[in-house]
């Protein structure tokens, strides 16, 4: 058999076209989910054989226009140009032919090999529109074929129609160039030819949109024509003046300026084309999703029925969340107690029992609820309530300088901020997607409520629910008061707009959905299951190092002799020696010296310096913060009633931890630097910059909030 | 059918219709109301307020889209009356009548504005 030729198809399309839907339908589960280089834009990739050709698909990010003005249109248009795939696919939403084809014409204008996807086509039909299929492919000059994309119909022709294309088999059309009016036109004809006498290089963008280009104002190709390394500065000097020219001339013949009148071609080239070969739908094809938004968005519904679906998708990723949790635990827990007897005793064995299963078991036990919360965020997502949800939501969190749809980002931080964090890239705009992330980790995640339990039950008893409440509200009142502080200070230059397009509601497929929770649930397996096993590791080391090996000594003959001896008061002094030898280890470990070293740091607020150690541990995962306090008291963690229970060595007077300390601790575990697998997908989404930002003000906030309810607090008596 | 005098798209109430005569504003935010559709000479419609009042929703050319009070000052309409279109599929021949009690355009709700 003959070698498999390879080929590369780009789908190109708007959001919301259903482009999901075909590079899921045409490669499965064989993707690949990256980044852009130099961008934080997803870049997915997937590969499929089909009639001996070894097809790369890549899926371009969705967009309306090829500007220079967002990240992911210049990711579009760059790839487009520089990678030169053999065929793009622009993947319309056959309903709304008319955005869509928008975009259409300025592929045309990129000289790409194009096919044009006429997906939804179901939909299409069923409104009662007609479309002349051979017409609209002679008026676009590009193959047309439609499909129903999530349920794999015309996935197979689209393919043909691809190969064909990059085969030249295609009876091959030259595009007609768009007519923008004389005006425009004859501006476009003089600027080509003064870009081809001044020999200036695009760079692979034909010249004709590149002067199109200029005359938009695009400040990519304006620098790249006017002021690159290879163009003259007569050259130069003499484009930039044409330019002006040029479009002081449109805006005197026309009225508008030329970005204007060159929008209003395009859609004009469109209408027309559009009004050759398109019936109109019967049916206005969004009047079931205008009836579902009648509940869905109703004045006074609209709220109601929102917070009651997530409380339903917290419910669901909780509760039920909670069972494979449960198991999980219980396998993480024999597994340890396996090793643990299997392995004889030794540092290796410790090292593989705590510090490997024990951290990675910790974070691995709530994949089960991620996976449920990434699947309802996928569902909200692709039956189009999320964009409801941000319209809802969108006046209230403007106040904080934050967009709408950074809600749901907020919201999931109460469970746990990693895959919040991750759900930022639902935001179109940097700014919204920085401002953010940086709140987020400020709603109090559930790895924090035990250490709130702990505290509070010790030194608030009967009152210990309110204050954890008080601990939430606190939380979400410091993210509105740091948000408005960054909306005013650090993001005050680029206010995003909320023009934003509301789809049509449909039904989600199950595929689609599953594909969507694996993406982001891949990740956080791979890359936080990796900076979890090295920071357990890491933390193990400096929690076991470094090891007196005579004090181990003395103590292990004083206990073997007290369990030699064994009666019951021997067995007992025997546990307390054992406690104490753990607790001895931990303060002379490289943690415990830290602990004391930062000692004057935390005593201000009124910690202990064993709160001080817990804190730095606490980095690894809020939980540790309970264990950690639990072995440098030497106590057994899980007991809570008894006299040297956890609480009472925190309550003890001679530690000298007032309530108002423990309050300001509780505080302190709300405000500051979230846990490590947090800060990494802080730096995933944001960057290392920003990641050190975040860990910075969090740290400061913290710092700053316990001192000054701990000293007002000692001022005023507390 | 009237033109009536020129007014920023968002003085305009749920149910009315209107021609686009200028898009204000500039960059990105104005580009991307261009190719949302917002050019010289395309119909939009007002849908609906969120229930704290803003954002607002739009029908322009088939889709629905959202805009901020102070993005929707930015556009700039002539109102069509009647509105020419849409208006049996989503009854805003209804939405249009006064006498709806407190609703928006209602008898007992003093217009804002």
């Amino acid at each position: 058999m003959a070698e498999k030729k390879s080929l590369t198809i780009a789908l190109a399309g708007n959001p919301n076209s259903g482009k999901t839907s075909v590079f899921n339908s045409m490669t499965g589960a064989r993707q690949q989910v990256g980044n852009w280089p130099g961008v934080t834009v997803e870049k997915k990739v997937g590969s499929l054989s089909y009639r001996g050709y070894e097809i790369e698909v890549v899926d371009l990010p969705g967009t309306y226009s090829l500007t220079a003005y967002s990240v992911e249109e210049r990711v579009v248009r760059s790839y487009l140009v520089e990678s030169k795939p053999d065929v793009v696919i622009h993947v319309v939403d056959t309903g709304n032919l008319a955005r869509n084809l928008y975009l259409t014409v300025q592929l045309m204008e990129l000289d790409v090999d194009l096919v044009v996807n006429l997906n939804m086509w179901d939909e299409f039909l069923d409104s009662g529109s007609e479309l002349d299929l051979e017409r609209i492919h002679r008026l676009l000059g590009a193959p047309v074929v439609p499909t129903v994309a999530n349920r794999g119909e015309g996935i197979e022709a689209l393919l043909d129609a691809a190969i064909d294309l990059a085969e030249d088999r295609e009876e091959h059309h030259r595009h007609v160039p768009i007519s923008y009016g004389p005006h425009v036109d004859d501006v476009l004809v003089e600027l080509v030819k003064q870009l081809e006498d001044g020999g200036v290089s695009t760079h692979g963008y034909p010249l004709r949109w590149a002067a199109i280009k200029m005359l938009e104002g695009d400040r990519d190709i304006l620098r790249m024509t006017t002021s690159g390394k290879d163009v003259s500065d007569e050259v130069s000097l003499h484009l930039r003046d044409v330019v002006a020219r040029a479009t002081r001339h449109i805006g005197v013949a026309t009225g508008a300026d030329a970005e204007k009148v060159i929008s209003e071609g395009r859609n004009g080239y469109v209408e027309g084309a559009l009004r050759e070969s398109m019936t109109l739908p019967k049916t206005d094809r969004m009047e079931l999703s205008r009836r579902i938004d009648n509940v869905l968005t109703n004045r006074f519904l609209g709220y109601p029925v929102f917070l009651a679906l997530i409380w339903i998708l917290f419910q669901l990723t909780f509760q039920v969340g909670a069972y494979p949790q449960g198991w999980l635990e219980s396998g993480v827990a024999w597994l340890a107690e396996t090793l643990g007897t299997a392995l004889p005793e030794s540092l290796v064995s410790d090292l593989l029992v705590n510090g490997v299963v024990g951290g990675v078991g910790s974070v691995i036990v709530f994949l089960p609820s991620i996976m449920i919360l990434f699947l309802g965020i996928a569902f909200l997502e692709d039956s189009g309530y999320m964009a409801r949800a941000a319209f809802l939501m969108d006046r209230l969190m403007h106040a904080l300088g934050l967009h709408g749809k950074s809600f749901i980002p907020m919201l999931m931080g109460f469970g746990c901020s990693v895959p919040a964090i991750m759900a930022t890239r639902t935001l179109e705009s940097r700014r919204d997607r920085i401002m953010t992330t940086l709140l987020v980790p400020l709603m109090s995640c559930s790895a924090r409520l035990p250490v709130y339990v702990l505290i509070a039950g010790a030194f608030f008893a009967e009152r210990a629910g309110t204050v954890i409440f008080l601990i939430y509200v606190i939380g979400i009142v410091a993210a509105m008061l740091v948000g408005r502080l960054f909306a005013k200070t650090l993001f005050r230059s680029t206010p995003a707009p909320f023009v934003m397009e509301l789809p049509p509601y449909r039904l989600p497929t199950m595929k689609g959905l599953l594909i969507h929770m694996w993406e982001r649930g891949k990740i956080y397996l791979q890359k936080m299951g990796g900076v979890i096993l090295v920071a357990s590791i890491i933390l193990w080391f400096l929690g076991a190092f470094p090891r007196d090996a005579s004090t181990i000594e003395t103590y292990e003959q004083d206990i073997a002799a007290l369990r030699a001896a064994g009666s019951v008061e021997a067995a007992a002094a025997a546990d307390a020696l054992e406690s104490e030898l753990a607790a001895k280890l931990a303060e002379d470990s490289y943690i415990g010296k830290a602990g004391k070293v930062i000692y004057p740091a935390v005593r201000p607020l009124g910690f202990s310096w064993e709160m001080g150690v817990s804190l730095i541990t606490g980095f690894v995962a809020k939980e540790v913060v309970v264990s950690t306090l639990g072995v440098l008291y030497h106590v057994d963690a899980t007991t809570t009633n008894d006299e040297r229970s956890l609480p009472a060595a925190l309550k003890d007077p001679a530690g000298g931890i007032t309530p108002l300390a423990g309050f300001a601790f509780m505080l302190f575990v709300l405000l500051y630097t979230p846990c490590i697998v947090a800060v990494v997908a802080v730096k995933r989404e944001i960057g290392a910059r920003w990641m050190a930002f975040s860990v910075a003000y969090q740290f400061v906030l913290a710092w700053v909030v316990s001192f000054g309810v701990y000293q007002i607090g000692r001022l005023v008596g507390l | 059918m009237t033109a009536e005098p020129r007014v920023p798209l968002a003085a305009l109430n749920p149910g009315d219709a209107a021609m686009v005569v200028d898009v204000k504003g500039e960059g990105a935010f104005r580009r991307r109301l261009l190719d949302m559709g917002f050019i010289r000479g395309s119909l939009v419609r007002v849908i609906k307020h969120a229930p704290l009042r803003d954002p607002v929703e739009y029908c322009i050319g088939g889709t629905h889209v959202t805009l901020r009070l102070q993005e929707a000052r930015q556009i700039i309409v002539e109102q069509i009356t009647p509105p020419p279109f849409c208006r049996k599929e989503d009854g805003s021949g209804r939405g249009r009548r006064p006498g709806r009690g407190l609703g928006r355009g209602g008898a007992w709700r003093r217009r804002s504005r």
